[in-house]
This record gives structure tokens, sequence and C-alpha cells, in this order.
């Protein structure tokens, strides 16, 4: 029972942020303080992961495994979060959102997406949703004298309550046909059982998850809470939550579903191509530039899904290389978004980069390079990315799959290279303000070089997620 | 098998229908049936004799919520530590401790929101 | 050591594509000619090694480039004798123009651009000869054949420019296809591309046979034949060649670096490499040898009667790698490479010089405008002489010895096709030399036909153009002496080793003499001839043309063939081109197709976008309608 020492990663988070929620609260204007130390404890907590990463363990009575996979997530999700920090610096403090509970939300919804990867229980996943979830829909209001941000965390909330609601039924439907909430041991239960009450249970859960990673048709609350949340909160939405959502969706599927792969296999394949043919249609029309990164990115989740439909070891490498890459071009883009600012305004309108080329050759290149990437247009890494998942569907024997994906991918290059167009062939605007953080300018450039430079040695990714997922087979 | 399961419900589905028609009807009937024939008068609000002044949903301060979530919380926290008291002897240190780490992190959102002010009224 | 000289043109070409506005003028040329520089010191150490014998074939892996299933191949340098030869030539010439470029370009105003696109072509050209499998070959054969698109438009601005350059991609687009099958057809039967499990794993190959295109015939003389086609649009060989002629819109520097000396030997270098294969095929080594004759009679017809400066020297170009073909059709791949060596370095200098004479005619090229510039160029003038000697191998000037020796193997040769070849090339020796002579006397001797400049005005080019000059034509004497005994003596073997494959040992042997004595004389005795014919009495000329007019005719349009070619593939390719934008393209595909889907996608687009009221109530009701569709689907 005494397993401390696996869970060091999550206690010290904890432990950090008790600490620096009394910090914050005795210092006045504490912000720019705790945000720092924030930061930090990110950063020193990947060590304390990586060197945690020891072996595949399941402790506390096989509800919680700290194993490769769990591991490769965590460090992803914190790299994620210190790069979301980092490059929303300035906007935080141009829009007065510098409160000093915004950093111990974002740390305690990392705790909470620690918990989704790592759960190997219903309740333990819950209760990790949860904690994510609830700190998210305060950061999505958090920009209090904002209608939209208010309304954006009132919808979040409403609707985030009723998956969740969903997904506790669901719980309690498996609970109440295997006699357990830990994965194994439902497994072991589909081995012989799967009526029909059961197999609601696991659509009910499904459900609940697929509502957290934004997948057609339970979308419906990302387009309106990405535009109207604070652009950086925006950013952290589009990165953390979906790496720990897909963590928590695969640990499931494959560990606590395994066995009945062929129930739910129809369920994923509707869902995942809903969402990437949404995406990719329903993008067209918007002239949003956030509200539009949210179809693209329900878009990408949609082919993210595609793979996790192949049923083995294959498609969930692809699938997290996938999202690796997805993590790298959000990135990307949204250092992007927050760039444009004049005078301390913020634009997010498409055509306000009319002719952003000309004043800004570099941002503009760099812009429209993660623009072709997320087309998934060779040799950027985005094309490798769809190419995995096009590859371990095909080899699966779903090819319509594959083509629907292309077909989709097809119709999104569309969005993706009108804004390039805006951008290089538009009549010149203002300038937009030069003097932006290094910050935003070190994310950009990182996550640039990598998109453009992946195609020297695509297989390192490759081979950490194999790495990652050898305890899969 | 899909036979056998919705078999059981037949009863409740012939129920349902019965019910609808029943409720249905009745309303139907009442339209048919009823005099109709309404003036302004009738058809304005009734309060006493008075015209009505004000709305009849009365707003809270949504500092009662504050309060109410928050004794919540630390109701929760007191039928948490019942079952624990009567099973201290068995759970150990472990048990011991985990409570009292339990009883921090409470104690840390309590520091929190009476710093942030939340338990004053004014 | 390698890896500086492979990256050292590489770097060169990036710094000065990114930065050249930046580093100015003078900085790039200097920097890409002294990157370049580095590459020649260190390949011409290798080249010394070799020749002492004491190295080692070098093969060092840059990086495993791709490794997908069974298929995988490096990016690595392979640096053997064959390979140092050619990076001897490929560095040398190479930073010989880029010094030459310094000044010829000194009125063009994107002259870093220039100069990156050299060292980028040099570095596309390491690769090629450093390859150790066909696909880094492919990568080098491809960036050289940009390199080369890129340098002929490089006065984009001009429209015969890019016409040029669009023709040169296209017509090297049919080789590269050729190429491309023969390294798929080796791929397939093989299994693995490089060269030396290749050449190795041959043997398994012996009498197989596949049919293409209802076609019967051993594998390995497909995979030759391929190859070779590839090898023919590279080195513009008859029927691929025409692309060689319009190449010369390109600045002359570039004539002489890309389309002299290195780029168009690449044909004859793959032909060279591969030599396992072609042995192993009579009927594509017969090919070869009649193709390489006809192209060497041919292209020397057409150069007797070009008024073009630079084109009379792209058909001797021509001509002369039809030589090395001949060379490699009969077997003696060593005597290709001898020539390719020395020619390198007096196709080079007729070309630089060519430029210089260009230069001080302030850009003029056609022969009818010039005459009489000898005693105002007299250094352009004197090179250009030693070129000319060297071209037409006159005794003991290089080209001498390398195109006599190839003279004598057709003497000796077993083939069906030898005593065509030897008739042709000693026909095509003297039409060399007659029509090198006449473009010497129509530039420097005679009378002064320029209207437009006055003959004052001409002077010689400064010392940077000279300095490549002299260089080089201490290459174009010394060359065939002094390498003579290393590549082509009875000792042979001993430099080349195992680069070259023999199938049965070769050996030269000596014609009689008078035999020996053939070429050279007609090579001397075409200097009183042409100075006669063309200088002293015109009037011999007039006659000849007046009487044999069609025949006039025929030489002057080139034989006709981009005419030919217009007639049989360009014109009805446009016409069913046409067709097909018209009713296939716009009509069906585009009205049923993008346009019809583009107009779908629009109008679900607006649907999806509706679909998005913006009521939290719609936003549960979906979510809860979908769960009910979901659950149904798992009781059906």
């Amino acid at each position: 029972m005494n397993n401390i020492e696996f869970i060091y990663p999550e206690l010290f988070l904890i432990i950090s942020l008790l600490i620096l929620l009394i910090l914050g609260v005795y210092k006045s204007n504490s912000y720019n303080f705790i945000k720092k130390i924030t930061t930090i404890c990110f950063l020193l907590c990947i060590p304390i992961v990586y060197l945690n990463n020891i072996g595949d363990f399941n402790i506390f009575n096989n509800s919680y495994s700290v194993d490769s996979l769990s591991n490769y997530l965590k460090i992803l999700i914190l790299l994620s979060t210190v790069f979301s920090l980092m490059f929303t610096n300035d906007y935080i403090k141009i829009q007065k959102l510098d409160k000093f509970e915004y950093p111990i939300l974002i740390l305690s919804a990392v705790i909470g997406m620690f918990l989704m990867v790592s759960s190997n229980d219903l309740i333990g996943l819950y209760l990790g949703i949860e904690l994510q979830s609830l700190s998210l829909y305060v950061l999505a209001s958090i920009d209090r004298g904002s209608e939209k941000s208010t309304e954006a965390g009132v919808k979040y909330f409403v609707l985030g309550a009723l998956s969740s609601g969903l997904f506790l039924y669901g719980c309690s439907l498996l609970y109440g046909f295997s006699g357990s909430t830990n994965y194994y041991e439902i497994s072991e239960v589909f081995k012989q059982d799967t009526s029909i009450p059961i197999l609601f249970g696991i659509i009910f859960i499904i459900i609940g998850l697929a509502f957290k990673i934004s997948a057609v048709p339970f979308h419906m609350w990302s387009p309106d809470v990405y535009q109207g949340s604070p652009t950086s909160v925006t950013s952290f939405f589009a990165l953390a939550p979906k790496i720990a959502g897909l963590g928590a969706i695969i640990r499931i599927l494959y560990i606590c579903f395994g066995e009945i792969y062929e129930e739910w296999k129809s369920i994923i394949i509707f869902i995942s191509v809903a969402s990437m043919l949404l995406g990719a249609f329903a993008a067209i029309g918007q002239t949003n530039l956030k509200r539009l990164m949210a179809y693209s990115s329900i878009s990408h989740i949609g082919y993210v899904l595609a793979a996790l439909t192949v049923g083995n070891r294959d498609g969930v490498i692809s699938a997290i290389s996938y999202l690796n890459i997805y993590i790298i071009m959000m990135i990307s883009s949204f250092a992007c978004i927050l760039f444009f600012k004049r005078k301390n305004v913020y634009f997010e309108n498409i055509y306000d980069l009319s002719g952003l080329s000309k004043n800004h050759p570099l941002i503009s290149f760099c812009f429209a390079t993660t623009l072709f990437s997320l087309a998934g247009i060779p040799p950027l890494a985005g094309f490798f990315a769809k190419f995995y998942v096009f590859k371990s569907v095909v080899e699966a024997n779903m090819i319509y799959l594959a083509i629907i994906g292309l077909i989709a991918s097809v119709i999104s290059a569309f969005y993706y290279l009108r804004i390039v167009k805006i951008m290089y062939f538009d009549p010149e605007n203002e300038k937009f303000d030069e003097g932006s953080n290094i910050g935003i300018r070190f994310s950009i450039l990182f996550s640039s070089i990598i998109i453009i430079f992946y195609f020297l040695n695509p297989s390192s990714i490759l081979y950490y997620v194999e790495m990652a997922t050898k305890f899969l087979n | 098998m899909l036979y056998d399961f919705l078999k059981d419900y037949a009863t409740i589905l012939i129920f349902l229908f019965i019910s609808i028609g029943i409720g249905v009807g009745f309303i139907f009937l009442n339209l048919l049936f009823s005099p109709n024939n309404p003036d302004s008068e009738k058809l304005s609000a009734y309060e006493c004799g008075f015209e009505a002044f004000g709305d009849a949903r009365m707003k809270f301060d949504v500092r009662f919520y504050l309060v109410a979530i928050l004794f919540i919380i630390f109701d929760l926290e007191v039928a948490f530590l019942f079952p624990w008291a009567v099973s201290l002897g068995n759970i150990g240190l472990l048990g011991f401790w985990s409570m009292m780490f339990f009883l921090l992190i409470l104690t840390v959102g309590f520091v929190y929101e009476w710093k942030k002010g939340a338990l004053d009224w004014e | 050591m390698s890896y500086v000289l492979v990256f050292a043109p590489l770097i060169g070409f990036l710094l000065t594509i990114c930065f050249g506005k930046l580093l100015g003028d003078r900085i790039s040329q200097i920097l890409t000619s002294s990157l370049v520089l580095a590459s020649t010191l260190i390949s011409f150490f290798y080249f010394f090694k070799f020749i002492s014998n004491d190295t080692a074939i070098i093969n060092d892996q840059i990086i495993n480039w791709l490794s997908s299933g069974k298929l995988s191949f490096d990016w690595s340098i392979y640096i053997d004798p064959l390979t140092s030869l050619m990076l001897v030539i490929i560095t040398s010439i190479s930073f010989l123009v880029h010094i030459y470029s310094i000044e010829y370009m000194s009125h063009d105003k994107s002259k870093p651009r220039f100069m990156a696109y050299l060292s980028f072509f040099t570095f596309a050209m390491i690769m090629l000869v450093t390859a150790d499998n066909f696909v880094q070959l492919f990568f080098g054969w491809e960036g050289v054949g940009l390199a080369s698109y890129l340098l002929i438009g490089f006065w984009y601005h001009k429209n015969s420019a890019n016409k040029a350059a669009i023709k040169a991609f296209i017509v090297n687009r049919i080789g590269d296809f050729g190429l491309a099958i023969g390294i798929f057809i080796i791929y397939k039967y093989l299994g693995t591309l490089n060269y030396e499990e290749v050449f190795n794993g041959l043997i398994t190959l012996n009498d197989k046979t596949i049919s293409i295109l209802g076609i019967e015939g051993s594998i390995i003389s497909f995979i030759a034949f391929f190859l070779f086609i590839g090898a023919m649009g590279k080195s513009a060989q008859i029927f691929l060649h025409t692309w060689l002629p319009d190449a010369m819109e390109g600045p002359t520097p570039v004539s002489a670096l890309i389309h002299a000396a290195t780029m168009v030997t690449a044909g004859v270098f793959l032909v060279v490499k591969c030599s396992p294969i072609f042995e192993n095929s009579i009927f594509v080594l017969n090919l070869i040898l009649v193709i390489g004759a006809s192209t060497a009679l041919f292209a020397a017809t057409i150069a007797l009667v070009q008024n073009d400066i630079k084109k009379v020297i792209a058909y001797s170009t021509c001509s002369q790698l039809g030589y090395m073909f001949v060379a490699t059709g009969l077997g003696a791949y060593h005597i290709a490479m001898f020539h390719l060596f020395t020619h390198a370095f007096f196709k080079a200098l007729l070309f630089l010089g060519a430029g210089s004479v260009i230069h001080s005619m302030k850009d003029e090229q056609d022969m009818r405008r010039m005459g009489g510039l000898w005693n105002k160029i007299p250094i352009t003038y004197v090179f250009m002489i030693v070129g000319t000697l060297a071209i037409t191998g006159f005794p003991f000037l290089s080209g001498f010895f390398s195109k006599d020796a190839i003279i004598e193997a057709t003497y000796y040769s077993q083939s069906k096709f030898g005593g065509y070849a030897m008739v042709v090339c000693i026909l095509t020796a003297l039409l060399t030399s007659m029509y090198s002579w006449r473009l010497i006397i129509r530039t420097f001797h005679g009378n002064f036909n320029n209207i437009n400049l006055d003959l004052k005005d001409v002077k010689d080019s400064g010392l940077i153009i000279i300095l490549p000059l002299l260089l080089l034509s201490i290459g174009a004497v010394s060359s065939g002496f002094a390498f003579k005994e290393l590549l082509i003596g009875i000792d042979f073997i001993k430099f080349w080793d195992n680069s070259i494959y023999f199938k049965e040992n070769f050996e030269l042997k000596h014609p009689p003499f008078w035999f020996l004595l053939l070429t050279p004389m007609f090579a001397t005795f075409a200097i009183p001839l042409s100075f006669y014919v063309f200088l002293k009495n015109k009037k011999i000329i007039d006659d000849i043309k007046a009487r044999h007019q069609p025949l006039y005719n025929f030489l002057i349009n080139k034989w006709y063939f981009d005419e030919i070619y217009d007639f049989i593939f360009v014109r009805p390719i446009k016409n069913i081109g046409d067709k097909f934008w018209k009713i296939g393209d716009i009509f069906i595909i585009d009205g049923f197709g993008p346009n019809g889907f583009a107009k779908i996608a629009k109008i679900i687009s607006i649907k999806a976008v509706k679909f998005q009221s913006g009521f939290l109530y719609h936003y549960a009701f979906v979510m809860l309608i979908f769960l009910s569709i979901f659950l149904t689907l798992i009781i059906i």
C-alpha cells in the first residue's frame, strides 16, 4: 500500500499548489511572482517525472498506473503548459488578467490531467476530469469584466456538468454490472458479459470523454468557448487538456474496453469521421482566428481518433505521434495569434492579417509554415502526422477512413491556405507592434524549426512513442 | 435477446400510451366544451385589486450562494471525519496522515477564502 | 575532411542565397569562391592520394537517409579513383568559373544569386559523383538539372532565356524518366540500390528475361538501356540534344561550367560508373556506340555553319560527348574518362575565352558582327588558339592524346559497329578542326563588321578573366601529356583499380603507324585549309552554299530537329492538351469537380455554421440526441 514514491510528481505539484496559494494570497500584486514560481515548478516536475520512469507499475490496488505512456504524456502536458504560460505573458498583462489565481488554476488543472492520464480506475478518472474541468471553467471566465468570457465560462460549465453527469451514469452502469470500478476487473467481466446495459455504460463513458476533447457531435461548446475566452486561456485549452483527454481515452479504450473492441469501434469511427468532416467544413465559414482554430482542433482530434479505431498498438503509436505534432503546431499558431497586436489591442480576424508578409516577413513565414503543416503538406511535420495515421488505418483495412480523412484534409487546406493568401497577397495593413516578448518569439521559432526540419529525422518522435507504448502489447 | 430485453418494458410502454392518451384527451375535451369569451379585464393580471408593481421573482444577493458553497465543503468534511474517527484504530498511521493531509488542503482553502474576504459580508 | 569537400559549396550556397543582400556582392563572391577553393584543394589531395596508391576507397556515411521496410539507403560520401578524378574536374573548373564570374558578371544586379546558384550546382554535382547508391545519384542528377534550369534562366527578364530554361528542363525530364525507370527495375529485381550490392547481385540476373511493352529482353539489357536513356538526356546525345544549344542563353560562365565541363558529362560518368551493368549487355553497348558516333558526326556538321559563337562551341561539346560515348560503347571506359578529363579543360577554356570575347564586344555573340579582333584582344586570342589546338587534336596537346586513344580503340574494336565508329570518328576529327578554325577566323581575323561598336573600344578583359584562362590553358596543353600514362597507359588498372569493371581484360594495341598519323594530319591540314576557305577565298564557300542550298539550310536549321519535334510532339500534345483543357478540364472536371465540390462545401459550411446557434439548450439537445442515436446503434 505504501507506494508514495511513485506519485512524487503529483505530490510535488499538489504541495507547490498549496504553498503558492498561501503565498499568493498574502503577497499583494503577486501575479508575476506566482507565475514565475509556477513555471519553475512545471520545469522542475519534468525531471521528476522523467526520473520516475523506471518501469510500468500499477499502484494503490491497481487503481493508479505509473508507466511509460503516462509519464510520456505527463511530460508532454508539462511542456505544453510551460509554453502556453510563456507566450501568453504579454497578453495577460495587457488584458489585465494578471491575477495570481491564473497560474494556480493552471497548476491545479495540470494536477487533474496527471490524474486523468494515470488513473486506472473510474473513480480516479472522474476525480481527475473534475479537477481539470473545474479549473478550466474558472479559467474560461477569468476575464470577469467581459461578457463573452463570462458567457464562455457558463456555457462550458453547464455543458461540462451535463457531460460529467453522463459520464457518471456510465460509470454507475458499469459498476452495477461488473461490481468494480477498476479497469482490469471490468475488462475481466467483459470477457463473459457483453449485455446491452453494460454497452450502454461504455457509450455514456465514451461520450463523457469525447466531450472533454471536443469531438463531434459533442463539440458544440468548443467554438464558443475558444472564441469567448481570453486568448491566453484558449491557447491552453488547445494544448494540455487534449493530451489528458486522449490519454484517458486511450487508457480506457485499450485497457478497460480492450475486450470489446468490436463494440466501440463503430462509435469511435463515427465520432472520428464526423469530427474530421465537420471540423473541415465549418471552419470554411469562419473569419475569427480563434474560432477557426477551434474547428481546426476538432478536425485534428478526428484524425487522432481515426488512428485509435485501429485497435492495436500501431494505432496508439500513430495517434500519440499525431498528438505530439499537433501540440507543436498549436503552440506555433497561438504564439503567432498572440503576436498580432497594435498598440496593445489584439486582433483576431483573419482579414487583419492582410499583407502581413511585407511588414513581418519572418513571422508570416513561420505562420504560413505552420498553416501548411496543419494542412498536412509535405515535407512539414503535419504531413508526417497524417501519414502515420493513414498508414495505420490502411494497414487495418479501413481504407474508407483514410479516404474520408484525405477529403477532409483537402477541404481544410482551403481555409489554411486562405490565410496564407491573405498574408502574402493582400494589400498591406498597418504594422503590428514589434516589441513582443521573448516568449512569443522563442515559441514561434522553436516550433517552426521543429515543423520545418522534422523530415530530417522523422523516426525520432516515433521512437519515443514506441518506447512509451511498449507495455500495450 | 433484444426482444427479451424489451419485453419487460412492454407494460410500461402500454401504460405510457394510455396515460398520455388520457391526459391529452381531457385537455382536448376541455378545449372543446368549455365556454370561452375573454375580454381585456379577464385577461389582465389580478393582485388584490391593485395593478401589479414589481417582479414576482426576488433577487438574492450572490453572497448567499458563496456562503452556501463554502458551507457544503465544510459540511462534507465532517461527513468524512466521522467514519475516519470510528475506524481510526484499524487504518493506522497512513490513515491518520491521509486525513491530516486532507485537512491541510481544506485549511489552505479556508485561509485563501478568508484572506480574499469571501467571509466578509460587506 | 570529406565532409568539408561536400558541404563547403552547400554552405556557400545557403549563406549567399539567404543573406546575399546583407553580405554584399564582394563578400558573397569571395565567400563562395573560397569555399569552393577549399573543396578543390581537398579533391586534389584525394586525387594525388589515389595516384600514389596510399589510400583505400573512402566511404563515409553522413546519415541513413531513409529506411523503410527492405528499402534503405544512405546519404554518403563515396570516393574511389573514378570519383576522385571527377571531383578534381568539377571543383577545379567550378573554382575557376567562380573567379571568372566575378568580373564577367560585374554589370549584373544580382551577383550573390548567381554565385549562390553556381555553388549550389557544385554541391549537387559533388553529391552526384560521391553517391554510393542510385537514389543519391538521382538526387544529385536532379539537383544539377535544377541548377542548370536556374542558371539558364538566370536572366529571367529575357523571354528566350525562360524558354530555353524550360526546354532544358523538359528535355532532361525524358532522360530522367528513363533513369528513374532503370532504378526502379534495379530495385524490383535486386532489392537494393547500393552500387556495390547491385553490382554483386547482377550475377543472379544472368539469362533472366522480362518483357516490357511486349518486348522480350534480358533484365540487364533493360536496366542498361534505361540508364543510358538517362545518360543521353543529360549528355545531350542525338534525339535528346536539342536543349543544349538553347541552353547557351545562360551567362557564359554557366555554359563553361555546366554545359561543357561538368554536368553534361554526368551521363558519361553514369555509364562508366555502371560499367558492370553495361559490360553485360552487348546490345546496349552497341547502341551507345552508334548513338555516340552519330552524335559526334551530326553535331560537328551543324557546328560547321552556325553563326553564334557560343552555339558553335555548344555543338562542339555535343560532338565531343559523342566521342566519349563511342569510347564507352567500345568498353574503353578509362579512355572515355580520359577524354572527359582533357575535354573539361579545353572546352572550359574555349567557353571562357568566347566569354571574354563576348565581354569585350559588349555582349555581342554573333560571329558575323566580329572579325579582326586579334590585335585588339591579343591575350584572349592566344588562349583561344591554345584551346582550338587542343580540341582539334594538334599533336602533343591534350586533345591529341585522348581523342587519338578513342580512334585507336575503334580501330581494334571487336564490335559490329566498330568500323562505322572509326570512319565517323576520323571524319568528325576533320570537321572538328574545320569548325574550330572557322570560329577563330571569323572572330579574330578578316574585317571588323560591327556597326554598333567602334573597334577602338574593344579592349582585352581584366586580370580576373585572364587568370582562369591562363590556368585552364595550362591544363589544356599539359593534362593529356601529364596524365596519359596514369589514366590510359599500359598499367592503367593500377590507378583505376576496381572502380571500373572490364569483362575481358582491356588491352590497347597500337595500330599501324600510318593510322596514328591520320588524325593529326587531318587536324593540321585543316588549319591552312580553313584559312584559305574562310579567309582568303570566301567565294568557294559562297559557291558551295549556293549550289547546295538545301543542304546548307538543312545544317543551319540543325537538321530540322526542333521543327520535327515541334511537329511530332509539341503541337499534337498542345492540341490534345487544349482539347482536354477546354472540354475535359473546364467543362467536366471543373464543372462537376472542384467548382461543384467547392459549391457544395460552401453550402455545407453555411449549414454547419448555422448549426452553431450559440444557444446553450441547442447544444445540450444535440448532445442528448446523439447520445440516443448511439444507444440505438448499439442495440441494433
